[in-house]
């Protein structure tokens, strides 16, 4: 049978990516995204697919999509990746505070609430389970413009590690990608500048793409994984080395 | 209000989820009784296990005393009786 792993934020980018890399390698897919576009309606009517709309961060909409996607298969959960995240640029002193919370309660906040669902799911089968956090390099390291964003990335990987001891010996390992800059709907908002300067800084000479980080997922949800928990894999062409 | 025979029934389930939680994971099984402590006690037990257990009697039971806000136990028969709460 097939394992069934939750993808949160599956509509576009990084998140999209995932879900139709899985679909190809056999795994039953649940995702979410906050609203529904011409990829979530080609998803839907993919049969190992399952799509609703969710607000990660949202509790009650969170559980709500999340109940429907284990009812929908059957009650199996192999593998959680929390991919859900918003970000917003500004520097802090000008920064509404609104918009802090925002980034940390869907980023961080939300994350936390799949990650403990998930894991009461995964606690009442036996066999291995996955969590992934989607990190980024900028939890790592500075960047001008994108506090919040990187203290809730930050965060992730606090999570990663915290969870990666407390469930290990149930055969259960916690990690998480940190991408670099990507070439998504999420980097579309660096300037000409910020973005030859980043490929400037960048030993690949580029920015990454989805299928760059996409076999990093692949491999830390595979059987091979097994032994690797707690850990932050960094997939940014070298710009932090 | 629950009847005597359920209570036993909630002691029972705990005691069948304690027994296969301890088989998994390769632990021996004491003797079970009401009175034995879950952590620090003569059972290989630890909070790990002891969340496989609470999430197991939800999955039985349907219900989670614990959700909204922690509730201190020790034994068996503490956890029982706040199933039987409910």
């Amino acid at each position: 049978m097939s394992r069934h792993v939750i993808v949160t934020g599956g509509s576009r980018g990084l998140g999209l990516g995932f879900v139709e890399a899985l679909l190809a390698d056999g795994y039953l897919v649940s995702t979410c995204s906050r609203a529904a576009n011409e990829a979530t309606e080609r998803l839907a009517a993919h049969e190992r697919c399952f799509w609703q709309q969710a607000t990660i961060g949202d509790e009650a909409s969170t559980h709500a999509f999340l109940d429907a996607a284990l009812a929908w298969a059957g009650g199996d959960l192999y593998g959680l990746v929390n991919n859900a995240g918003i970000a917003g640029e500004g520097v802090l002193a000008t920064f509404p505070t609104v918009d802090v919370d925002a980034i940390l309660t869907t980023n961080l906040s939300g994350a936390i609430t799949t990650a403990r669902w998930a894991l009461r799911a995964m606690l009442r089968r036996s066999g291995p389970g996955r969590i992934v956090n989607i990190s980024s390099i900028i939890g790592q390291r500075g960047y001008t413009g994108l506090a919040a964003y990187s203290a809730s990335k930050a965060g992730l990987d606090g999570l990663t590690r915290a969870l990666a001891r407390e469930v290990g010996r149930r055969g259960i390992t916690v990690n998480s990608i940190a991408p670099g800059y990507l070439d998504t709907e999420m980097s579309s908002t660096l300037g000409a500048t910020q973005r030859d300067q980043i490929i400037r800084r960048t030993p690949a000479g580029r920015l990454g793409t989805v299928a760059d980080v996409v076999p990093t997922l692949r491999f830390l949800l595979s059987d091979d994984a097994a032994f690797m928990t707690g850990q932050i894999l960094t997939v940014d062409g070298g710009i932090t080395c | 209000m629950r009847t005597a025979t359920e209570s036993r029934d909630v002691l029972a389930l705990i005691f069948e989820e304690t027994a296969r939680i301890l088989q998994e994971k390769g632990a021996k099984v004491p003797a079970l009784n009401p009175e034995i402590a879950f952590l620090g006690g003569s059972m290989d037990f630890d909070s790990l296990d002891l969340a496989t257990l609470i999430v197991a009697l939800e999955e039985r039971t349907g219900a989670d005393p614990f959700r909204s806000g922690f509730k201190d136990f020790t034994t068996v028969s503490e956890l029982a009786s706040l199933y039987e709460a409910k």
